[in-house]
């Protein structure tokens, strides 16, 4: 019996208590006056702070500690909350990530330069009529001068102004006169000089070029210099600009849709049920035991249909049914919502609004649909791809969209479902829509299809996906180089699933990933073609049909059967997978679905239905496009899984051809 | 310099408001507010302005706020006044009273 690490413990609540923070911090960047949301970040970081310390986390705590400070003033009223201020705490509470991470790893630097940043949001926000705080950007140095001149200075020929007019020159300036030296009038002494400053410089200059400024009078003066100087980034971050205005324009709900944005009562900490925390790679392992349990079912299962005993029999259908159930209630706790994946897309489109200076309100639904675990760890690249690219080149500038008529604010939405034993999660924005005269165009200039080529809509916009493709005439940090989305295509390939792109000129566009449930076991159908077998997914099975001899002559070199008034295309699997063999006298037809289109699998013979260990393939066989991946018969024999969607779609372009050809 | 008295408490400024002027626009502003209990004081567009101005406005304000008098710009702070206000970093982190008093920004002191 092994007892679980606290540290480890305590890493994973800080996760949580991080992802909370975040939460409340977005929602109360759309909201600055909700004081729920102030409470509840001020919650979260002085726990953070308080567990951080109890569990030896020293720099964490320490850390945390201003950050609770100024969200106490803020609820304290002492402080209003501003964008500044939940950007800056933002930024500290990835840091405060960093230092749960690598408690002992040099932070001391990024720790000062964000403080700084915290330090000057406050100062900003108690004071708003002073200029925005300045940030450090990397290759910066924030220098904090504070200066006096002689007393006798202005008297004797000094002007201070053009001392500060050589210091504004060195970078971004914040210079703040100090007047409380001065005097009443009638104690006045008015040649002598009273002020003394506190300036900000924001620079990439060294700290020379400072006490250059002040060569001529360095002797006489006090002159106190303090230096943060930006350490290397701990992410990609994004680029330090200021917030526009317009990010903080809240824009009504589309109906029927949840706003990501949402109330407090959305984003409140998980309910505290009666819940067993339990580290991932357990699950998988447990996972693991149960597909060799229902391999060794599997056989048993043969073993006792071939005896002819009828007590093994009667424990075989035992085993099997207690296998099943034990995988049915494995299924379920490997499944987690969609929730998770999607509330990290609220940092990630508050921080890209930033950075391209749009106002876009991210709009998610189906946050409930349950997905397994393995498939959202995956999902969530491709996902970051789609996103990035809709708010960089979907959505159009705030100049833009007010003059086509939109609405300043571009949306984007993030919805999932499920639908027939897959995830369907759609990317959609309100913005300009896929050119698809540039696509052409792009295609064309690059070989990828010939001038003037016939291509449906789809297939002209699933050109996108190809490596190096991109239509951006400006390549931005943040896409347009054409790398991105054909990770995108991988990435859903392996998973199994499918991208449908649709789009509507002016009005926007949107992307579907179709991805099966779960990647571990799965339902499938045994089905014989030559001397192999094979396994079809059975979520994606419509039904059976006999091919007799004569529909199958009949039906050479066409490959279509009629199916209730509709032509379906059929694939020859023994063609296919050219056994060499004879064909069944009776052979079957399965047909199979993705969506809309169907087409038909001519087979030898069905075996029947089999629960499915999938297992991957190997580094290589991983890409032969037919199969996606293989698993292990009771019989210690491999059988191949059919590829559904590349099966369909070899089917439909099957259709294509001969329905061109006449 | 020179005081019309096109109001009763209206003092006017000579245009040179810098260190070798300053010390007389003191004695003047004190001879001024000794004998009324406003001012408002007037400039003019192109006017020499430098510190030494500030300064002896901020410490005709304290003098004013101690002695129980007023005092006020008579225009909203521009031109030449403006700019080393500016350069000077008095707008930044300026209170109420001070936007109210250099800039007229929510009513005149």
């Amino acid at each position: 019996m092994s007892f679980p690490d606290p540290i480890a413990v305590f890493r994973t609540e800080a996760a949580e208590l991080l992802e909370q923070i975040e939460a409340g911090l977005l929602d109360l960047n759309v909201n600055l006056g909700d004081k729920d949301q102030v409470d509840a970040v001020f919650r979260g970081l002085h726990t953070l702070k308080g567990s951080g310390a109890m569990f030896g986390f020293e720099a964490l705590a320490a850390f945390t500690h201003h950050c609770e400070t100024a969200f106490d003033r803020v609820r304290k009223g002492e402080v209003p909350a501003t964008q500044e201020l939940v950007t800056a705490v933002l930024e500290a509470k990835d840091h405060m990530r960093a230092l749960v991470e690598t408690p002992t790893g040099d932070h001391n630097a990024m720790s000062e330069m964000l403080l700084a940043n915290l330090r000057s949001a406050v100062d900003a926000a108690k004071n708003p009529g002073s200029a925005p705080a300045l940030k450090v950007a990397p290759g910066q140095t924030l220098f904090k001068i504070r200066f006096s001149l002689p007393q006798n200075a202005m008297a004797n020929g000094t002007n201070p102004l053009p001392l500060l007019d050589e210091l504004a020159e060195l970078g971004e300036c914040k210079i703040i006169a100090d007047r409380s030296a001065i005097p009443s009038l009638d104690l006045f002494a008015p040649t002598d000089l009273y002020i003394s400053w506190e300036v900000e410089l924001l620079t990439t200059q060294p700290r020379s070029a400072i006490d250059d400024v002040f060569i001529f009078v360095m002797d006489e003066m006090q002159l106190d210099v303090s230096a943060v100087e930006a350490p290397p980034a701990e992410k990609p971050a994004p680029a330090a600009i200021p917030v526009p205005a317009a990010a903080a324009t809240p824009v009504a709900a589309v109906p029927a849709l949840t706003p990501a944005t949402s109330g407090p009562a959305d984003s409140k900490p998980n309910k505290a049920a009666e819940n067993v925390r339990v580290p991932a790679e357990k699950l998988d392992e447990l996972m693991d035991r149960v597909g060799e349990l229902v391999i060794a079912q599997s056989r048993l299962s043969q073993l006792a249909g071939g005896s002819g005993d009828l007590q093994l029999r009667a424990v075989s259908e035992d085993v099997e049914r207690l296998s099943g159930e034990l995988r049915d209630t494995m299924m379920v706790l490997r499944m987690v919502p969609v929730a998770h994946l999607f509330s990290r897309f609220r940092r990630l489109v508050h921080d890209l609004a930033h950075e391209t200076g749009k106002t876009i309100e991210l709009v998610t639904e189906g946050e409930s649909t349950e997905v397994d675990k393995s498939v959202i760890e995956r999902l969530a690249d491709p996902l970051v791809h789609l996103v990035r690219n809709s708010c960089d080149h979907g959505l159009e500038t705030p100049e833009d969209r007010l003059a086509s008529g939109k609405p300043e604010a571009g949306h984007i939405f993030l919805t999932a479902r499920q639908q027939a034993g897959e995830v369907i999660i759609t990317i959609k924005d309100d913005g300009r829509g896929i050119n698809k005269e540039r696509v052409r165009a792009k295609a064309e200039s690059s070989g990828l299809i010939q001038p003037n080529a016939s291509l449906s809509d789809q297939e002209l916009y699933q050109l996108i996906f190809q490596p190096g493709f991109s239509t951006a005439q400006t390549v931005t940090n943040l896409s347009g180089r054409g790398v991105g989305m054909d990770v995108v295509k991988r990435t859903i390939d392996a998973l199994r699933g499918t991208i449908n792109v649709a789009s509507y000129p002016g009005e926007g566009s949107e992307i579907s990933l179709a991805i099966p449930l779960t990647l571990a076991i799965i339902d499938g159908l045994l089905v014989r073609v030559g001397s192999g077998r094979y396994v079809i997914p059975l979520s994606a099975v419509e039904e059976c049909l006999e091919l007799s001899i004569e529909e199958d002559m009949r039906s050479r070199g066409r490959s279509f059967i009629s199916l209730r008034d509709s032509l379906v295309p059929f694939l020859r699997l023994r063609d296919l997978f050219r056994t060499g063999t004879k064909p069944d006298p009776f052979q079957k037809v399965v047909v199979i679905s993705t969506g809309s289109e169907r087409v038909g699998l001519v087979v030898d013979q069905i075996i029947g239905d089999h629960q499915t260990v999938i297992k991957g393939m190997s580094k290589l066989h991983h890409d032969v496009a037919t199969f996606s991946g293989a698993t292990i018969l009771g019989d210690g024999d491999v059988a191949l899984i059919l590829d559904v969607g590349h099966l369909v779609s070899e089917g439909q372009q099957q259709e294509a051809h001969l329905r061109a050809a006449g | 310099m020179t005081a019309s008295n096109v109001n009763e408490d209206y003092f006017c400024l000579s245009q040179n408001l810098t260190v070798r002027a300053i010390t007389v626009v003191q004695q003047e502003l004190l001879e001024f507010l000794s004998k009324n209990n406003s001012a408002t004081i007037g400039f003019a567009d192109d006017t020499q302005v430098d510190l030494s101005f500030i300064q002896l406005m901020e410490a005709a304000r304290i003098y004013a706020g101690t002695a129980g008098k007023s005092i006020a710009l008579a225009r909203p702070a521009d031109g030449p006044v403006l700019n080393v206000l500016k350069r000077g970093g008095f707008l930044e982190g300026m209170t109420a009273e001070d936007t109210k008093f250099w800039l007229h920004e929510g009513g005149i002191q």
